[in-house]
């Protein structure tokens, strides 16, 4: 049996910013492949290069150099344009601070991004009812950010990051704003996830909610010092 | 009553007999008698091209016997609101000439009086009733009455100025408002994190407050300077334009100190209204938690 | 959706929207008066010289009408040759002076010498226009001002005297006049009182020197294109050297300089406030995006494309502008009425001019400039805000 071609392919990726007068390298040479269906985390101490690195995965930043490619497209060519309509229709992302729009219900902020993709007002209306009930908040479509609590508003986010069913899921320390408990069911939410086929990648410097993954990748100083699966 | 000028040059002077030369004068044929001087104003010696000097015809209509006489002076016209927008052209004549002239006899439209105790209110008065008393065909009026009544388009005008003032200061009240709360808002969590770390509400206010009263200086001067430079440009233009002496603008220092005054009362009263608003507001709620 | 999230974002912070509405609403009727007074002196004028047709005014040579006390010469001839030509239909020559009124509350009163056939000064509110009947007893049209200082009523009979001498009491010539009928006069201030009576009888009261003369005549060409106009314009002067033809236009032309202070006021401060409805919207958007930067930056992370950022914020300033514009009209409207009322108490200013007035299309067309300038000044702030590297504006996000 051949093995499955990587999801995500990435191959020397070096990203260095400016930060005032002098260049900060976030990420140093990280060669990287992640196959569809695989369950990753990416940690590390803070300052370590993850949440780069991720926005690297994610098309949201492009490498200085290297090569990144999703799905078989090569993203870190991608101009602005491209590589946004890429993360409409193929990544979902999810934030730390949620980033709900806070003047629209749930059920809106959920249907942006397939009113975005131009989907027809009844039918996104539809998926996102149903999004909601697949994260277990059937009963809070009307509400608005500001009466959910902080594990209910990051479902919701995790809600509108399916909204296009991307092939990729990415989150950037999901449980960071979080308690324990709430983390816990966030992490059996992104479990099932996985069971029903979607690639999840995430960035937590906890290694307990790290230990959620199937894979753990270990960075420090922006490079990957360890590679290992749980199960 | 219209004079009519008949501009002549004067070597094209017509041989002609002098009004009140006649077959018995003494000097008839042999001496032209005097030729009078009138003043004309500025307007007129521009547009005609006369100077002090200068010999012209004047005459009451057209067509009627006119009269010789030489331009004696030329004068500038007074800065008389009332006559702004008029564009005639006026002339000075001794009162007897033009008496002739119009044969009007011993005719004057109006006498303008000074009494001996000046522009003192009493002394005008009780001479107006002593006049009006004795009057037939005539009444007396205190110049200030006549002022009041011929300077009426000022006043309108005066009214029109005050009510745009009026329109400009409550826009730059809203405008003043609105952005200041804006930018006060803008920086909420700064605010949030000064109180969080023990800066009282008093002081908080006190320099926002502090800071929109400066804003409001400054700008008063700043606009200030605008309007005083805008004013040289309007006196000047409208001075070119009417052809007159007035002037149109004038920034006094009363107008700055009202000016100043009123911007700072509401630069401060939008600086403070902006700071209660924070301050009221407890400091996490500021951060977003 | 835009128009859900746009929405929205202005009902987040209601006050602050409510006091933006304000501000470009008093921009908005600001602008919408400076445009009513650029316009509404030239459009009231034009209405007005035009109320019975007339589109020519002869006047004594290098005058105005009734701009001085001087009067044409030779007026039969002058009317008779202008009526003479095919070009045109309808001549009225006017004479004013100031007559005595014998034994009245008030010594005097505006006296206008016209032709009743074809007179334009004046339409009847009450009672019937004056007669030339060749009677002793004249028939003649009083204003309403003439009316309620005389205390008197249509019917009623006055005595009319030119040449008063006020010493001696007495007067060169004097008439009867049956006040016939109330008038409304066009060309003439309210307060003002008047007196019409047929033009031979005015000619009459005044002597001799005023038994061929009048003051103006006003003539209505067969062709009302202003071309035609024209030409029967030129034609008149060309004809008659010792007079000044003068169309509507020019007319308009030349009150609109004398007035041009009011329309250079208009402009000057119609500019103020567009630029400051811009300036109001422009820092509000700012600071709206400002603050959105982190909600910005997701749009464009889960794939909102720069131009969506960019549509939405200029909706924003956009649903603002209209909102402030919509306030503003009816403001103005109410505002303009003040300041015309001000304006109106001007000395000498006929009684159906007016400062302001209402163009339906110029008032659209400057309100469409400020929704058109509010949704530009949204522009560049939104620009700004959707330009910036996701990556780095999410970077800002987490330190912040």
């Amino acid at each position: 049996m051949q093995p499955a071609l990587p999801l995500i392919r990435c191959q020397d990726a070096v990203r260095t910013y400016p930060m005032g007068d002098a260049a900060v390298t976030a990420v140093r040479g990280v060669t990287l492949d992640i196959v569809r269906g695989e369950y990753v985390a990416l940690t590390g101490p803070s300052g370590c290069g993850k949440s780069t690195l991720l926005h690297l995965l994610g098309a949201v930043d492009i490498p200085s150099s290297g090569l990144v490619s999703v799905n078989g497209r090569e993203t870190s060519a991608m101009r602005d344009r491209e590589a946004t309509e890429f993360r409409l229709r193929h990544i979902g992302f999810v934030f730390q601070r949620f980033y709900l729009m806070p003047t629209l219900t749930a059920a809106e902020n959920v249907e942006l991004p397939m009113a975005e993709a131009g989907v027809a007002r009844r039918v996104r209306r539809a998926r996102a009812l149903e999004l909601l009930g697949y994260v277990g908040l059937g009963d809070r479509s009307s509400h608005r950010p500001t009466q959910l609590s902080g594990g209910e508003q990051q479902r919701v986010a995790i809600a509108r990051a399916l909204a296009n069913a991307p092939s990729l899921l990415l989150a950037d320390e999901p449980t960071g704003e979080l308690d324990a408990e709430t983390g816990v069911t966030l992490l059996e939410l992104f479990a099932r996830l996985n069971r029903d086929g979607t690639t999840l990648v995430f960035v937590t410097h906890d290694a307990v909610v790290a230990s959620a993954a199937q894979r753990v990748v270990r960075l420090r100083d922006g490079r990957v010092v360890s590679d290992e699966r749980n199960r | 009553m219209l004079v009519w000028l008949l501009l002549c040059s004067a070597s094209a002077l017509h041989a002609q007999q002098p009004v009140g030369d006649t077959l018995r004068s003494p000097t008839f044929g042999r001496r032209p008698p005097p030729v009078r001087g009138i003043a004309i104003d500025e307007r007129l010696a521009v547009d005609l091209r006369l100077r002090v000097g200068d010999t012209i015809q004047i005459g009451a209509t057209a067509g009627a016997p006119t009269e010789r006489v030489h331009i004696a002076a030329v004068y500038e016209r007074r800065a008389d609101p009332a006559e702004v927008a008029r564009r005639e052209y006026r002339v000075r004549l001794h009162l007897d000439q033009l008496q002739s002239l119009l044969a009007l006899d011993d005719r004057v439209d109006r006498f303008a009086m000074a009494t001996r105790g000046g522009a003192k209110g009493g002394t005008t008065d009780s001479a107006v009733a002593r006049i009006n008393s004795v009057a037939f065909g005539f009444r007396a009026h205190p110049s200030r009455a006549v002022a009041v009544a011929s300077s009426r388009t000022f006043r309108v005008v005066e009214r029109f100025h005050r009510a745009i003032g009026i329109i400009t200061v409550v826009a730059s009240a809203v405008f003043l408002l609105c952005l200041l709360l804006l930018s006060v808002e803008e920086r909420r969590r700064d605010i949030a994190a000064l109180r969080l770390v023990g800066l009282s509400r008093t002081t908080v206010v006190r320099a926002i407050v502090l800071e929109a009263a400066l804003v409001a200086i400054l700008g008063s001067m700043i606009g200030a300077a605008i309007g005083w430079i805008a004013s040289i440009v309007v006196n000047s233009h409208y001075q070119a334009v009417y052809r007159t002496p007035l002037t149109f603008a004038m920034l006094t220092p009363g107008i700055f100190a009202f000016a100043t005054s009123l911007s700072l009362v509401l630069g401060i009263g939008a600086g403070a209204l902006a700071a209660w608003r924070l301050v009221r507001t407890p400091p996490l709620a500021l951060m977003g938690r | 959706m835009r128009l859900t999230l746009a929405t929205a974002t202005l009902k987040r912070h209601p006050a602050r929207t409510l006091l933006a509405i304000l501000g470009i609403a008093v921009a908005a009727a600001l602008l919408l008066d400076m445009v009513m007074l650029a316009t509404g002196m030239s459009e009231s004028f034009r209405s007005l010289l035009l109320t019975r047709g007339y589109q020519l005014r002869i006047a004594p040579k290098g005058t105005l009408p009734f701009d001085s006390e001087a009067t044409i010469d030779g007026a039969t001839a002058i009317v008779s040759a202008l009526r003479a030509s095919p070009d045109i239909k309808a001549v009225s020559p006017i004479l004013g002076a100031t007559l005595s009124i014998l034994a009245a509350p008030i010594p005097s009163s505006f006296a206008l010498g016209l032709e009743p056939v074809v007179q334009g000064d004046y339409q009847i509110v009450h009672g019937l226009d004056m007669r030339e009947t060749g009677d002793v007893v004249l028939d003649g049209v009083a204003s309403r001002t003439l009316l309620d200082r005389l205390g008197a009523h249509i019917g009623d009979t006055i005595t009319i005297a030119s040449g008063l001498d006020a010493q001696l009491r007495t007067s060169a010539r004097s008439r009867r006049v049956v006040l016939r009928g109330e008038g409304r006069f066009f060309y003439v201030p309210d307060e003002t009182p008047v007196l019409a009576i047929p033009l031979t009888a005015l000619r009459t009261m005044l002597g001799e020197r005023y038994r061929d003369r009048m003051s103006l005549a006003m003539a209505e060409s067969r062709a009302s294109d202003s071309a035609s106009v024209e030409g029967v314009r030129t034609w008149i002067e060309r004809t008659q050297p010792r007079i000044t033809a003068i169309s509507t236009e020019t007319a308009i032309r030349q009150v609109e300089e004398r007035l041009s202070y009011f329309r250079q006021l208009a402009f000057v401060l119609g500019a103020i406030s567009l630029g400051i409805g811009f300036l109001l919207v422009s820092t509000l958007v700012t600071l709206s995006v400002n603050e959105r930067r982190g909600e910005i930056a997701v749009l464009r992370a889960i794939g909102t494309q720069t131009r969506g950022v960019l549509l939405q914020v200029m909706l924003e300033g956009a649903m603002l502008t209209s909102a402030g514009v919509i306030l503003g009209l009816g403001l103005g409207v109410v505002s303009a009425q003040w300041l015309n009322g001000i304006l109106r108490d001007f000395p000498g200013l006929p009684a159906s001019f007016d400062f302001f007035v209402w163009s339906a299309k110029a008032a659209w067309r400057s309100l469409a400039l400020l929704l058109v300038s509010g949704a530009l000044a949204g522009l560049l702030p939104a620009w700004r805000a959707a330009s910036i590297p996701v990556a780095r504006a999410l970077r800002d996000e987490a330190i912040g």
